[in-house]
């Protein structure tokens, strides 16, 4: 009788045990869960933050430049703004660019294209159909493509008199290709 | 007698027990919702986006088919025209044209559905705290990118902002 009393008490001791176990383990996973699901969800924000902000300041580095940028030419300085005008001229004259600067931007293609206006959107632009299309090919593309917004701007003629037409568009910046 | 209080007090232990495992079990299912209430709030938040700041920037140079005697009016000159109801030469509500303008312009640029990344988006123009444009479209989730940006025309001021929802 003893015995038996005794080995309840055993019984509800292991119990008791069990359930102290359980309720300090689940704890102890949720304090640890709060603070990892905290802390990676900081980590996951900066490296989207910049990894977004290296591979805009590329394309960005790139839409500023003297090669692309509108500068002053469209009344006040406008930045996120590429000359399109000059980029058809630099594109007609890419082979001539290369050899003397040889791979400048460091970059595997570089290519504009129009968003809105819509019209014309997938036509490649050459010197005779030139604004009436979409795309502008700096050149070739491999490798990974990183884009961004930018206003495509020109001088067009009408009307015997001169006016700046901006539209908006996309450049896109391709690296990491394998014939570096 | 002896024997009978004996099984009470244990009977009474094991309720005891039974009862602090459902308190333990109950705490920490209230501490799993306070968790994910706390992250979901933190979402909220949103992340300031380079890219939304540049397409604000290239939009507002936009040269809309609003025209003055210049030729096609800047989106950035149509807000002010649209804010003091001036019209354009051909007669068009120049606030009309405003939305007409930035309504295409967003939907070629952020394309959203449920086959997409982005679930939705917002546009708002606020001009001296007034709001002359509001474009809602799709599903406002709570991740979400966005800028804003502001210039001046003294004396009015205009406060452009952009925010993609994102699954």
């Amino acid at each position: 009788m003893v015995r038996k009393m005794k080995n309840k008490k055993a019984q509800m001791k292991i119990q008791q045990m069990a359930f102290m176990l359980i309720a300090v383990t689940l704890f102890f996973v949720f304090a640890g869960l709060f603070f990892a699901m905290i802390v990676f969800s900081d980590i996951r924000k900066a490296a989207e933050g910049l990894e977004e902000r290296n591979a805009l300041l590329l394309v960005s580095k790139l839409a500023n430049s003297p090669e692309f940028a509108c500068g002053n030419a469209f009344g006040s300085f406008k930045t996120s703004c590429i000359d399109a005008d000059k980029a058809m001229a630099l594109k007609n004259n890419i082979e001539l660019y290369k050899d003397l600067k040889g791979n400048f931007w460091g970059v595997d293609g570089v290519e504009i294209k129009k968003i809105y206006p819509t019209d014309y959107a997938e036509i490649e632009c050459d010197s005779g159909n030139y604004p009436e299309c979409g795309k502008i090919t700096i050149f070739q593309k491999q490798g990974i493509g990183v884009s961004n917004f930018v206003a495509l701007c020109r001088k067009e003629g009408s009307g015997g008199f001169i006016e700046d037409k901006c539209e908006l568009a996309k450049i896109i910046v391709y690296y990491g290709g394998d014939n570096n | 007698m002896k024997k009978n209080r004996g099984r009470d007090i244990g009977k009474r232990a094991q309720e005891e027990m039974v009862g602090f495992a459902l308190i333990v079990i109950f705490v920490a299912i209230i501490l799993l919702f306070l968790v994910v209430f706390y992250l979901r709030g933190q979402d909220r938040e949103g992340i300031e986006s380079y890219e939304i700041n540049s397409f604000i920037q290239s939009f507002l140079h936009y040269n809309t088919d609003c025209e003055d005697y210049f030729g096609g009016v800047e989106v950035r000159k149509l807000i002010f025209k649209c804010d003091d109801g001036i019209q354009c030469l051909d007669g068009r509500n120049s606030c009309d044209v405003l939305e007409e303008t930035l309504k295409e312009i967003t939907r070629e640029s952020w394309p959203f559905g449920p086959e997409r990344p982005i679930k939705g988006y917002e546009l708002k123009i606020i001009t001296n705290n007034k709001e002359i444009l509001g474009l809602y479209e799709g599903n406002q989730t709570n991740n979400f990118r966005g800028a804003m940006q502001d210039f001046t025309i003294a004396p009015d001021s205009v406060e452009v902002s952009f925010r993609a929802y994102y699954d």
